[in-house]
């Protein structure tokens, strides 16, 4: 090794808090982005590789009913390359050893070999034999969640007909990588299960022989969606078609896809905060080398060393601290990528999911680091080039602080001495005050994100369970049935209450937008289920024309007052022309919202209902379910303490481990900057704070000109650090909204209280660390030392 | 009453044979309001002696005693408290808080000392009326080294410790500065020790302490006192 790198090393060591705050914040940063796009790529290459090997569908068209032919028809539409006539639906699931009915969503095999569209991977088990009714494979999460095995039956009401299931296989579909059930907010593999079974049962029980009620299908390479799309159409139109429709309608997919636009956004803007700091972080570490080294960097040059070859010495100290943060960061960003693809696997069910950054990721990560303190280092290097040799060996002149007289000067007037010199220093340097004063606010402005997102959570969970929704159970009907059904569920056990439910799919159309999305009924008078903004408040339906989820209305690009057509999706798909009254906000759901009657009258069903919403005596909750289970015109029974643990467990285990990250690096990114300032501090201060002793100061009065600079420049931050939380948090809400939830955010007091307290406690951990040097300040070697 | 009393102060580095003796079995007294000059070659004691006796340091082994009080076992705050109180440090290289102005460099020791004469008074006694809101940056070595003379006199102190406070400085500068310390010590007759490697800087005390290799080689009294413009090196 050459001196002078040895050099180098003992320079690093010499600043090594400097080191270790630059190193531990770009390895946060560069950690969160290989973690990201390493995760992202992964999840997009899976996805990819599954789509393509079990050939996922591209289009997909429901129908009422239609029969064989149409599916030769189907196969042979230009542009198809693949095409499977399926039977699907709903049923409710008996499962043994469970108070509460389950649901499934049921899917027709071929007769014969395997779905040449939406093939399954067997994970285990063996494939049903085609000539028996009763065996059927379900969905991994659903048999993992209950624990059920090859032989475990399942009790099934299919459109009202009860039916023993055995269970020969455990597969997973492309179709159903992510798995909820219609309506659910959140996956609860327990509740819903994917049940693959034989055509000629399903056709049986849905009075479908010698018919089919979904086609799905795969394009040949280069066909164009649109044209395939109005092919398909024009073949279904008299079967009942909903309109042929592409992966972006299908649930699975749209999840998925939203999830990978949520990674990228993490990927854009967090890492760039840290890479941003442990800029400055390096700049004022290199500043302070350069500064004590003056002397020798002025003997290197009188040696005959040139200007580039003493900028690069330097600019290799900073390269240094950019290769061990890329370093760290690439570590601590697979560790964190693979614990995140294991939070993943519990919603994302692909036959295989691993965390598996492309080289590219870890390459643009060691470019951004360099990148990063390159930057950082660019002023500091170039100064020690510039640096000429007779005027480096000269004696330093002391710093000069007579620009510090305006304002400050004015204030500094009126403080002791201890307290201008720490008011001078700030105003002196201001661009190291400002970097400490950004890094503190940003940390705290972290902080305030990631304890946000939890109160907005809370909000979200508390208005959707606790004030939308105040029934125990929703259940949905096979089909619309006559109000006068409530008397009946009324007369079920435990029955306290029951209100009328309205939901109908329908596509909402505008210009050339078009949107498929529930139209739901409401009822001014309700007690349960209410219409509720984003603030809180009751939002009354309109009397007359449809009010849109602001989302909804974005997408078909409509304000309030102008004209839409909606129609049904079922029947005689009527197409009908509605006013929109009002645009809302609701915090769940993205769906339009009608008064319930005039809603039953729009769809031509005066006086009919697709299910209820009802109230239950806990202490008839076993005997509701047992007469539930033997109900045979349900589809859906939604129980709401269900859902909400299961969104509060997910909650907890996915984005609450998330959050603790964040956590975690909030506070390096605090400690990092509060060690760098004060380390810093004391380093360019030594030589006064011990001539202070010297004078007869105590270390109580010299720690305070040491501790009271980082102070002010904490307090300084508090306010910044606020406002950047807030619009932080406000901004990200917003990228965070998908056509599920809207995040508003929520002021949460406590939240801030801890940002500011904890990030000042950590402020003043690594003040009080670095005053301990104030009792080992030389007090005889610098009477000596020349500066 | 003498202001120092010293018994076979010693101070030691290390121990065994590798043992560096700086100072052996000193003894001397120092009567008050007297100039004190410790003379010798780097490395002879001169500085250890008077750190000790700033309070900055402490003896291996002898006694110290300043105004009949010990200062050999006082805890680490009553030697703060006594610098605070009764020394007044002039450095080779000034030690000058940047930040703050000459007039704000003497205030910052007249926050803590008890009854000092006001900032401008003492930058005045030294020649520096007309420069006191600007900073050590603004000012040449030789307005420094007098700033931080006025520092150590605005509080009247019992004892001047100045080590090599000229060394720093050009003779006419240096001379300039001598004056002022002369001048302020003998009007408020501070007891002055200063440390100096220059023969001649030795003519302005009552009495030269010669030192080497850690021990007083010599004490000589000078008949008269030299005045500081009569100097040459």
């Amino acid at each position: 090794m050459r001196t002078l790198d040895r050099k180098l090393f003992r320079d690093l060591w010499r600043m090594r808090i400097n080191a270790i705050a630059v190193a531990m914040v770009l390895g946060c940063g560069l950690s969160i982005f290989v973690m990201a796009v390493g995760m992202r790529a992964s999840l997009e290459r899976t996805r990819i590789q599954y789509y393509s090997s079990e050939r996922m569908a591209d289009l997909a068209v429901s129908l009422v009913r239609a029969p064989e032919q149409v599916a030769v028809e189907l196969a042979a539409a230009p542009g198809i390359s693949a095409m499977e006539a399926r039977i699907v639906g709903y049923a409710l699931l008996d499962l043994p050893g469970i108070v509460e009915p389950a649901s499934a969503r049921l899917v027709s095999l071929p007769r014969k070999g395997r779905p040449t569209v939406n093939d399954l991977v067997l994970s285990r088990g063996r494939w049903p034999d085609p000539g028996l009714v009763d065996e059927v494979l379900v969905n991994e999460a659903f048999a993992d969640a209950l624990g059920l095995s090859m032989g475990s039956s399942l009790e099934a009401t299919l459109h009202g007909r009860r039916q023993s299931l055995k269970i020969v296989g455990i597969a997973n579909s492309p179709e159903f990588v992510f798995v909820s059930a219609p309506g659910e907010l959140f996956p609860q593999p327990d509740r819903f299960a994917v049940v693959w079974m034989g055509r000629e049962a399903l056709a049986r029980a849905y009075d479908l022989e010698g018919a089919f009620n979904e086609a799905i299908f795969r394009l040949t390479a280069g066909a164009d969606p649109g044209q395939a799309k109005r092919f398909v159409d024009a073949i279904v139109q008299r079967s009942g078609s909903t309109g042929a429709y592409g992966r972006d309608r299908m649930p699975s997919d749209r999840f998925l896809v939203e999830e990978l636009r949520q990674l990228a956004t993490m990927a854009a803007f967090l890492p760039a905060f840290f890479l941003i700091i442990a800029a400055f972080l390096v700049n004022v570490a290199l500043a302070r080398i350069i500064a004590t080294e003056r002397s020798n960097i002025g003997l290197l040059k009188a040696f005959g060393y040139s200007d580039t070859a003493v900028a690069w010495h330097y600019a290799k100290n900073a390269l240094l601290l950019g290769a061990i943060g890329a370093a760290l960061g690439s570590g601590a960003g697979v560790w964190l990528g693979q614990l995140m693809a294991s939070v993943y696997r519990d919603y994302y069910h692909f036959p295989r999911l691993d965390f598996d950054a492309p080289v590219w990721v870890f390459a643009a990560a060691w470019t951004a680091a360099f990148g990063s303190v390159g930057v950082g280092a660019l002023a500091a290097v170039l100064n020690a080039a510039r640096i000429a040799p007779a005027s480096a060996l000269a004696p330093p002149k002391p710093v000069a602080f007579s620009g510090t007289n305006g304002l400050a000067g004015a204030l500094g007037r009126r403080l002791d001495a201890k307290s201008r010199i720490i008011l001078r220093r700030i105003v002196r340097f201001p661009r190291r005050s400002a970097t400490t004063v950004i890094g503190v606010a940003l940390a705290i402005g972290l902080l305030v994100v990631a304890r946000t997102f939890p109160a907005v959570m809370d909000r979200l969970l508390d208005v959707h369970f606790s004030q939308t929704n105040r029934q125990d159970v929703t259940l949905s009907f096979i089909d619309a049935r006559e109000e006068a059904v409530l008397h009946t569920i009324e007369s079920l056990p435990g029955v306290i209450y029951a209100e009328p439910v309205r939901i109908d799919n329908v596509i909402l159309h505008h210009g050339s937008h078009n949107v498929e999305e529930a139209l739901i009924g409401s009822w001014p008078s309700a007690r349960l289920s209410r219409l509720m903004g984003a603030s809180g408040d009751i939002v009354a339906p309109p009397a007359a024309g449809v009010a849109l989820a602001r989302a909804l209305a974005a997408k078909l690009g409509v304000n309030a007052g102008d004209t839409i057509e909606i129609e049904q999706t079922r029947g005689s798909r009527l197409q009908m022309t509605v006013r929109v009254a009002a645009i809302i906000d609701p915090m769940v759901g993205s769906s339009a919202y009608m008064d319930m009657d005039a809603q039953a009258r729009l769809m031509r069903e005066p006086g009919q209902i697709s299910g209820a919403n009802v109230r239950l005596d806990p202490a008839a909750y076993a005997a509701f379910n047992r007469e539930l289970k033997r109900t045979p015109a349900l589809v859906g029974a939604s129980f709401l303490n269900l859902a909400e643990s299961a969104m509060r467990r997910s909650y907890a285990e996915g984005v609450g481990y998330m959050n603790l990250i964040y956590l975690s690096f909030a506070a390096i990114m605090a400690g990092g900057v509060a060690f760098s300032a004060a380390r810093v501090t004391l380093a360019e201060q030594e030589r006064d704070l011990a001539t202070l002793r010297v004078l007869g100061f105590t270390r109580l009065e010299v720690s305070y000109v040491l501790v009271g600079e980082l102070a002010a420049l904490a307090l300084f931050a508090v306010p910044a650090g606020c406002i950047i939380g807030t619009l932080l948090a406000n901004w990200l809400m917003q990228l965070f909204e998908t056509d599920m939830y809207s995040f508003p955010y929520v002021f949460n007091p406590q939240g801030y209280a801890f940002a500011i307290a904890f990030t000042l406690v950590c402020v003043a951990v690594a003040a009080l660390v670095v005053r301990s040097s104030v009792d080992r300040l030389d007090m005889v070697g610098v009477l000596k030392a020349r500066d | 009453m003498p202001t120092f009393s010293l018994r076979k102060v010693g101070k030691r580095y290390g121990d065994g044979p590798a043992a560096v003796h700086a100072l052996r079995e000193v003894d001397l007294e120092v009567a008050e309001g007297e100039l004190l000059i410790l003379l010798g070659p780097s490395g002879s004691g001169k500085s250890t002696l008077l750190n000790i006796l700033g309070g900055l340091d402490r003896g291996t082994s002898g006694d110290i005693t300043f105004r009949m009080t010990s200062l050999t076992a006082m805890p680490d705050r009553e030697l703060t408290l006594y610098r605070r109180r009764h020394v007044g440090f002039i450095f080779q290289f000034y030690n000058l808080i940047p930040s703050l102005t000459a007039r704000e460099n003497v205030e910052l020791v007249n926050e803590i000392a008890q009854d000092p004469m006001p900032a401008a008074e003492a930058l005045d006694l030294v020649g520096l009326g007309d420069r006191l809101d600007h900073f050590p940056a603004q000012l040449s070595g030789g307005e420094q080294q007098r700033v931080a003379v006025a520092r150590a006199i605005a509080k009247r102190p019992a004892v001047l410790l100045c080590d090599e406070p000229t060394g720093a400085l050009d003779v006419n500068t240096g001379i300039r500065v001598l004056e002022a310390l002369v001048e302020v010590s003998t009007r408020f007759r501070s007891t002055t020790l200063m440390v100096t490697h220059n023969a001649d800087v030795a003519r302005l005390g009552d009495r030269v302490v010669r030192f080497l290799d850690g021990g007083i080689r010599q004490i000589e009294v000078n008949a008269r006192r030299a005045a500081p413009a009569d100097l040459v090196w």
